[in-house]
């Protein structure tokens, strides 16, 4: 068994999780995150991509909204090639209840957060799609975000200053000792192999699967786990967020990001957390929804449906789903249940996901007897690239790749570029959706927590466009067998990855989705017959 | 406005509909093919898969399969193969012969299935072939070379290789080898590849270079680049060459033997005088007293009405454009015609669920003479027949019957228009 050691030990590959280890780093504080499955696998990147400005929740929950308005100007800042300066508007349509726009500008204002009413005419003539019996609209500092790129940022700089992370490790055991924790057990998803991590404090930050973290030293943390569905539509319908002007509901978040647009949420408790199978009812519910604010949606073409599940913090269990709070709660398990060394960080939302990192790692450093302060707010997570680097990345690959790859690879795009200079193989596309080179994938399989496909595709958005991976994962297969980890199982990679975007594309399996399912069986079935390999 | 009048109206340039023309036109008849686009013959692995597995162990390949679909159509009346048993073997060799005779030759292999290595280093049982992919007795092979060429992106030597060997059929001291080559340039697409391995100084090349890699009795795996005419001339040349067989597996879009197949039947059409008129899509069409009068189509040069005695569906499915989806219900694109759907899900949770997908079968039902038939069996349409993908209650994924399925129909829809007035 490999044996290691660290100070704190945080679990959890999600925004709260790699914030918290970046945190621990700046301070000088040795950490190890480890991660069941691949890093943002779970509620980080199955969500809508909007940072909020806050207006949202100003009129239920200030205190969550002064958050974001915070959080939102300071990642703005700190992470610009994660962040979309997108705007956005809150609109008001025919039968929305009129008192509420007034209670809403009052809770905006008293929370500080900068509204500005827009003149109705002129916004739909720039947002042509939208619904022309629009009655008020007004326009907000929302912004989109990238949850993948922002947690690899997290990671690369973590990693800078020591920081590890060790994924498709799950916590199978927390070790203790006379009332403190000692260390925590991992068991290998992929090769079954167990390791020890000896520690001094543990850090829950499992988002939905906190109740079951907490449940191997037999506590209890009490999470409603709450389903969201969203869906990704193959245009750019609007070029800024789009918010119903009403009570928080179900369909009523419009995102832009590059190319597409994503509509959601909806809103459901399930049992298990890992449950984030989207079903076609919830989709033709958002449809039937999101009409009301884009009447032409029903003929424009989905990409897929994902879903992702929020961990709703409660004390009591008396209230559900959007009425529960966004807001976070920090559960120091040594005040609570006389377990010292174990801190649990739960709720929240993925736009104040840098404030919970801060807080608990205020209670971290406390407990350690470390005095530096936090610079997360302050230290630049990335850097924007250079206007020499983007130069000579349109030069060796073009301008629409290098610009997405810019954006995708921020402080690593100029290695990929250097080496894309030398080599014409790497300059090849091999995601012709989403722009994907080949020098851009072997950059992200030579990395150390690379070990799927899938993984391929988080790090890069390689087979998240309109074909789905139908095209591209063979290919990226083919090229990547000089890396001993992408050899043993072709099937397996191959049928992994197919699996796993299949589950998103048939609650949307009608028109030109199913038409590319069809090319995709074609492919798969007919030309290759993997269906029977062996 | 134009308006023409035919013996017979295809609408459909897929594989069905190609046939359906070929043979009419042979038996004299004024043939019209009308398409919106290329159809997915070129998609295609451009072999015909007839029936792949066995119906009682459906992981074993069937042997026969002409017999297994003799008994399959004995227990399942309602796949397209019941309607065509009587021209099942008969358009076999129609479909070979207007091959052959336009130098694209399709081989069979004494009633049995080929088992013919792809590009993911799967084998996958298909029935007629074309020279360049027949592989005959890989399995007893002392020595497998696969080249692939630097310029192309879609074709991995080493893992066709590393998967082959895991298909356990091999004899344990067959040597394996892979060996990259190239024709000089940057990134080819395999149409570009394709036309350079057509000058003979590039392919003189590319042999001196694989020579070094060969083994005695080797055989030669190439990905399905060689040559863009409608013969073999390219593999026949490189296996001169390097004197010993030379093949081309199946791989993604696009590939070349699909295209050679399309550009073949093509050719023939033109020959026989069948008039082609592509980048038109049909609209619609007058239906009176259970008889199809007129059918609209619109293209760049504005809109048709064409006239017909009789007129053949070979739209195609999902892919192909013949029938379109809407959450819950599916419907025919030109004639409004019924789809017999499911209630309930149209998928398996498993994309590669061993049944495939009940949305495979999706499609037209029709009687024995190809007619489209309503819930109850009462003709819909007296002079229309439905082909190919279109039809429903065929599996073809996972049965590997889609080029049979084409062929057989579309052979019997011409059959019968060419036999009206004799």
């Amino acid at each position: 068994m490999a044996i290691f050691d660290t100070q704190v030990v945080v679990i959890g590959g999600g925004a709260t999780g790699t914030g918290i280890l970046r945190d621990l780093s700046l301070r000088g504080i040795k950490g190890i995150l480890v991660e069941q499955c691949d890093l943002a696998h779970g509620t980080s990147s199955r969500f809508h991509g909007l940072l909020h400005s806050g207006a949202r929740y100003a009129v239920k929950d200030p205190e969550a909204a002064r958050e974001c308005l915070e959080e939102n100007m300071i990642l703005r800042r700190i992470a610009p090639n994660c962040v979309e300066n997108t705007g956005g508007f809150f609109i008001q349509l025919p039968g929305d209840d009129p008192g509420y726009a007034d209670k809403w500008i009052a809770a905006c204002t008293e929370v500080g957060i900068e509204i500005e009413e827009a003149d109705v005419r002129n916004l739909l003539k720039c947002s042509p799609a939208l619904n022309k019996r629009i009655i008020r609209a007004f326009k907000v500092m929302d912004r989109t975000v990238d949850g993948f790129r922002l947690i690899r940022a997290n990671v690369n700089a973590a990693r800078r200053r020591g920081g590890r992370v060790m994924t498709y490790s799950r916590v199978t055991a927390i070790h203790q000792s006379g009332g403190s924790v000692t260390g925590v057990e991992l068991t290998n998803m992929l090769t079954g192999e167990k390791s020890l991590i000896g520690c001094q404090m543990a850090v829950n930050a499992s988002g939905p699967w906190i109740g079951e973290v907490a449940a191997l030293v037999g506590l209890e943390v009490n999470v409603i786990k709450d389903k969201g569905t969203l869906i990704a539509f193959n245009h750019r319908l609007t070029n800024q967020v789009l918010n119903r002007l009403r009570p928080p509901g179900d369909g009523d978040i419009f995102v832009p990001h590059g190319a597409i647009t994503i509509l959601g949420t909806t809103s459901i408790a399930v049992d298990d957390p890992g449950d984030t199978r989207p079903e076609c009812r919830e989709v033709l519910d958002l449809i039937e929804i999101g009409r009301q604010m884009v009447p032409e949606l029903e003929k424009c073409r989905l990409i897929r449906a994902f879903a992702g599940v929020r961990p709703l913090y409660q004390q009591t269990t008396a209230v559900s789903g959007r009425l529960v709070s966004r807001n976070f709660a920090l559960l120091d398990h040594r005040q609570l249940d006389g377990l010292d060394g174990l801190i649990s960080i739960v709720g929240g939302k993925f736009s104040t996901f840098r404030l919970m990192a801060e807080r608990t790692v205020d209670l971290v450093a406390r407990r350690l007897g470390v005095n530096a302060p936090c610079r997360t707010a302050r230290e630049p997570l990335t850097n924007p690239v250079p206007k020499g680097a983007l130069k000579r990345g349109i030069k060796v690959l073009g301008l629409s790749v290098a610009q997405r790859a810019a954006k995708r690879l921020g402080d690593d795009f100029a290695e990929v570029v250097r080496q894309a200079g030398h080599d014409p193989q790497k300059r090849r596309i091999f995601c012709e959706c989403e722009l994907v080179s080949l020098g851009e994938i072997e950059h992200v399989a030579r990395d150390g927590d690379c070990f799927t496909l899938g993984d391929v595709r988080r790090k890069t958005r390689m087979g998240m466009g309109t074909c789905q991976g139908t095209f591209c994962c063979y290919r990226t297969l083919g090229a990547l067998s000089k890396y001993p980890r992408f050899v043993v199982g072709d099937r397996l990679f191959l049928t992994d990855f197919l699996r796993n975007r299949w589950k998103g594309i048939t609650p949307v399996l009608w028109g030109q989705q199913l038409r590319e399912a069809q090319l995709s069986l074609g492919i798969y079935f007919t030309i290759f017959g993997l269906e029977r390999m062996k | 406005m134009m308006c023409r009048d035919f013996d017979l109206a295809i609408i459909g340039a897929g594989l069905s509909g190609l046939i359906a023309a070929a043979k009419a036109a042979e038996m004299g008849k004024k043939v019209l093919l009308l398409a919106k686009g290329m159809g997915v013959v070129e998609l295609s692995t451009g072999c015909i898969d007839l029936w792949g597995y066995c119906l009682e162990q459906p992981e074993e390949v069937c042997r026969r399969p002409v017999d297994e679909i003799a008994r399959m159509v004995g227990i399942n009346r309602e796949h397209p193969y019941a309607k065509v048993q009587d021209v099942l073997e008969e358009s076999m060799r129609f479909f070979q012969r207007v091959c052959s005779d336009n130098g694209c030759h399709y081989l069979e292999n004494k009633g049995d299935n080929w088992l013919l290595p792809t590009a993911f280093g799967t084998v996958r049982p298909t029935y007629l072939v074309p020279a360049s992919m027949a592989v005959r007795s890989l399995f007893k092979a002392k020595s497998v070379l696969v080249v692939g060429f630097k310029e192309l992106k879609d074709f991995y030597p080493e893992m066709l290789v590393r998967n082959l060997k895991k298909s356990g059929e091999f004899d344990p001291g067959c040597h394996m080898k892979t060996a990259i080559t190239g024709v000089g340039g940057g990134e080819l697409t395999p149409n570009a590849l394709a036309s350079r391995l057509e000058q003979p100084d590039i392919l003189t090349g590319v042999i001196s270079r694989v020579r070094n890699f060969l083994s005695p009795g080797s055989l030669v795996l190439f990905p399905p680049v060689l040559g863009d005419r409608r013969d073999t001339g390219v593999a026949l040349k490189l296996a001169r060459g390097l004197e010993c067989p030379v093949y081309e597996v199946s791989n993604i879009p696009p590939a070349l033997p699909g295209q050679r197949l399309l550009k073949t039947l093509l050719h023939y059409l033109k020959v026989i005088g069948v008039e082609v008129i592509m980048g038109c899509k049909a609209t619609g069409a007058e239906i009176s007293g259970g008889h199809c009068l007129r059918l609209d189509a619109e293209g760049a040069g504005g809109s048709i009405k064409i006239r017909s005695r009789a007129f053949v569906l070979a739209t195609g499915s999902f892919l192909g454009g013949g029938l379109e989806a809407r959450p819950g219900y599916a419907c025919e694109t030109v004639f409004n015609l019924p789809v017999k759907a499911i209630e309930g899900n149209w998928w398996d949770k498993d994309f590669f669920n061993k049944d495939g997908h009940p949305f495979s079968k999706f499609g037209i039902v029709v009687n024995d003479r190809l007619q489209p038939v309503d819930g109850v069996g009462r003709v819909l349409v007296e002079n229309l027949m439905v082909v190919g993908a279109s039809l429903a209650g065929c599996n073809y994924p996972v049965e590997k019957c889609g080029g049979g399925v084409a062929v057989a129909t579309g052979y019997k829809a011409g059959k019968l228009a060419g036999e009206v007035g004799r």
